[in-house]
């Protein structure tokens, strides 16, 4: 009964990649230095827009009502966008099982300062959301802006457009600590450039990651991490665009080279996983069409892979759950039903599929005499499994 | 060549046709529309086809596979619109088919033919994008009301006949044996399932694998049914609907009696229909999705019975392999929108059902009478012999790089 007259567009598919291959290298008369680093650049530039994607997401889940985070507004350039109710969703899970290792870690002992550095942070909102805390019950007890020291690092791109609203707006920079002044100041909580930002509990450094490393001498401004206290590294969908030795690297640096073994310190992961299956492939394959590739994952591309990870990094203490766990066992009751309830998610097989295919992983050392990773620990074993 | 034929042509290259000739279009087509029944009498033989969902290269593939309307009697169960980028080519060639060759394609209405669906979902935006103004949206919405909500397809084979494309090829009778076929977009049989499959595993030594449970013949989406009956050769009826049942339905009946033409009401019957999903669970359940029910083995192996029905066809629900039966096979779901999305990196199927000819083509109207009142507790719902079936299973056409909207799309993954 087939149609033969129709024709089988799927016969062309092989005929036109390869003259979109051969395409590519027309013109530029073979590889140059130049255009390795013309092309370097241009890849650069498509992961630090990744961030641009995120906020608008953010930003996205905000006005839909799963999160609430008065700041996402100001870090969208240009118009919102509305996503789609499982990209809301996913965007809530994320955020908000980040934000429960987050309260965990800064939860216990409060009045010991602890320490957060966040990786290729871009437009992140979390250390905004952290300091307008009011006194307000919260589960165990009270909840209160908490005693932190924060420090983003990221592409100077990335950091000249997180600064510009921070510095333009009073309901932004009334948190970022006082007093501020715009000059090259020698006072360690008075530094403020267009890329750079350090203040009493927020340092943001115009730092590429990839030169980071044990032989190289650190960037001047890590004069301001304290490698004693606390700390905890956040990595969401930065590492993973490095490629798997680099991302290693980055990853050692803080966890071995930059604290001693006596500081306790936690890193968090969120990433995509199983790039194997129909769904992971096609993924792979759809954002590399967009000049994104994620790197790490074929080596990361699972949550045991994820949890040997963290043990080669020394993390002792190991937990991860995909996306859509995060969402079946982690989210509760009445919560639960109030975001199920924002918007009619048909596409449940679809959400299955997507949220399968995201995880958040987490590990930790040290500090077991004041039970700091206490937390952790409990939240890997309810979450335990795919 | 009437407009109507233009139209087709135009709509088949995937050009949109101009706003005033799709009001008309819409028109005629409510008026065919309005005759029909809430539940679709469909002879067979008939190609029964799943979600749609914009992707109109795939809906060509589709067409390529399954043959060309009018040659292939085709059902389509609705999702014709939203989450892909030509929602409105698909959707408005499939209805100026159904204008044109009215006998020759049942289109029945899915959850996303509705108004507040398609604005959360794309087409809206998609009809704004490129006419300019939502009339055209208006129009569709106004069809979308019209659809019938079910489908009962009558007179199929319990066998299957064989398939072939060009008269060149030798014809290979298919066992009457054979209640499962499978094939690819090549047109060649990747698995075939024998109705007596347990006997088989018997006499082949394989009985380790119990019914019910994956074999080693490798059934993706099947479970065919054990009935060793072999000597029937009608099929029974099978019921199309895009969602599946409801709690306030127990008969083909009260769906006839609902008042189907407004907009998808938030619940009941009707809600119901376009929305439920079957589930491995007792009776009914609470649906995710925030609009239906889940229903499990025993409610549809009730329903079919007290129906006189061999089989529930439905789509709603992406599956990687493109079909999937449940419950002793007295369901299956049709999925026929190849990597959904554009990026789930599933393949597609269509259903095809073939024609009873052994009663000199009279077909036994048996839809729901016969015995029904005879029990009504029946402690042992043995399921009835289904019809042959015959899976086409397909794969996404590439993407045409020039047909793709200026407009990126939104963001598919978390970055």
């Amino acid at each position: 009964m087939a149609a033969p007259h129709i024709p089988n567009l799927n016969t062309l598919r092989n005929a036109r990649g390869t003259s979109r291959g051969r395409g590519r290298g027309q013109g530029s008369g073979g590889p140059s230095i130049t255009s390795y680093e013309e092309d370097k650049i241009a890849k650069d530039k498509i992961v630090q827009q990744t961030d641009q994607d995120a906020s608008v997401s953010r930003l996205s889940a905000v006005e839909a009502g799963y999160l609430d985070d008065p700041f996402a507004k100001y870090f969208v350039s240009g118009e919102g966008q509305r996503r789609l109710p499982i990209i809301n969703r996913g965007t809530y899970v994320r955020t908000k099982a980040i934000d429960n290792l987050v309260d965990e870690f800064l939860s216990k002992n409060p009045a010991q300062r602890k320490q957060i550095i966040s990786l290729g942070a871009g437009s992140d909102t979390r250390f905004f959301r952290l300091m307008s805390r009011r006194p307000v019950p919260h589960g165990r007890g009270i909840q209160e802006c908490p005693n932190v020291i924060y420090h983003e690092i990221d592409f100077q791109a990335n950091t000249i457009q997180k600064l510009h609203p921070i510095k333009k707006l009073s309901e932004l920079c009334s948190h970022v600590g006082t007093p501020m002044t715009i000059s090259h100041s020698t006072n360690p909580s008075e530094v403020y450039n267009d890329d750079t930002l350090h203040a009493d509990q927020y340092h943001v450094h115009p730092v590429d990651l990839r030169n980071l490393g044990p032989s190289r001498p650190a960037p001047r401004s890590f004069d301001f991490i304290d490698n004693a206290l606390p700390t905890l590294i956040i990595s969401e969908c930065c590492l993973c665009y490095l490629p798997p030795a680099a991302a290693d690297t980055v990853a050692l640096y803080f966890t071995r080279h930059l604290f001693p073994d006596s500081t306790p310190v936690g890193l968090i992961l969120y990433e995509p996983i199983h790039p194997n299956d129909p769904f992971g492939k096609t993924m792979v394959s759809n954002l590399a069409a967009r000049g994104i590739v994620l790197q790490t994952l074929k080596r990361y591309g699972s949550l045991e892979a994820q949890a040997a990870r963290m043990k080669s990094y020394g993390l002792e203490g190991t937990g991860g759950a995909s996306v859509k766990n995060l969402w079946d066992k982690g989210v509760e009751g009445n919560e639960k039903e109030r975001v199920a309830g924002l918007e009619m998610v048909d596409e449940v097989e679809e959400w299955e599929l997507l949220a399968g295919h995201y995880c958040v992983a987490w590990g930790w050392r040290g500090g077991p005499e004041d039970g700091v990773w206490d937390g952790w620990q409990s939240m890997a074993e309810q979450l335990g499994g795919n | 060549m009437s407009d109507l034929d233009k139209a087709i042509s135009e709509l088949r290259a995937c050009k949109i046709i101009p706003e005033p000739q799709v009001r008309e279009i819409c028109h005629k087509a409510r008026e065919l529309l309005i005759e029909e029944a809430n539940v679709v009498q469909v002879d067979a033989p008939v190609t029964i086809c799943g979600d749609i969902h914009g992707q109109f290269h795939d809906l060509m593939e589709l067409f390529r596979v399954g043959g060309d309307v009018p040659d292939t009697n085709y059902l389509f169960m609705g999702d014709f619109v939203d989450r892909g980028f030509y929602s409105l080519e698909s959707f408005l060639l499939l209805l100026c088919l159904k204008v044109r060759y009215p006998d020759r394609i049942t289109l029945i209405r899915g959850n996303h033919e509705s108004r507040q669906i398609t604005t959360v979902y794309g087409f809206y935006d998609e009809c704004l994008r490129k006419y300019g103004s939502a009339n055209v949206w208006r129009y569709c919405c106004e069809v979308f009301d019209y659809l019938a909500l079910g489908a009962l397809v009558l007179g199929t084979s319990s066998t299957l006949e064989p398939s072939f494309t060009d008269k060149s090829q030798a014809i290979e009778p298919v066992d009457d044996d054979v209640e499962i076929e499978i094939m690819n977009s090549r047109n060649e049989v990747t698995a075939r399932f024998p109705r007596s499959r347990r006997r088989l595993f018997e006499s082949d030594g394989l009985n380790s694998s119990p019914p019910g449970t994956p074999s080693k013949t490798g059934p993706s989406g099947t479970g065919a049914t054990s009935d060793s009956g072999g000597s029937h050769h009608s099929g029974g009826a099978v019921l199309c609907v895009h969602g599946g049942l409801s709690p306030l339905i127990d008969s083909v009946d009260k769906i006839r009696l609902l008042d189907r033409k407004q907009e998808v009401p938030h619940e009941g019957a009707m809600c119901d229909l376009l929305w439920s999903d079957p589930d491995e669970i007792d009776s009914w359940g609470l649906s995710p999705r925030g609009a239906g029910f889940l229903f499990g083995p025993e409610i549809v192996k009730r329903f079919n019975h007290l129906n006189d029905l061999s089989l529930i066809a439905r789509a709603h629900q992406l599956v990687m392999e493109g079909f999937k039966e449940m419950f002793d096979s007295s369901i299956v779901t049709v999925w026929s929108a190849p990597n959904y999305c554009y990026r789930c990196g599933n393949v597609a199927a269509i259903l095809e059902l073939g024609e009873d000819t052994s009663n000199g083509g009279v077909i036994a109207r048996s839809n729901g009478d016969a015995g029904r009142s005879a029990q009504a507790f029946m402690p042992n719902l043995a399921p009835r012999s289904g019809p042959g079936r015959r899976y086409r299973v397909f794969e996404a056409a590439p993407q045409d790089p020039r047909g793709m909207p200026a407009k990126k799309p939104v963001a598919d993954y978390f970055l």
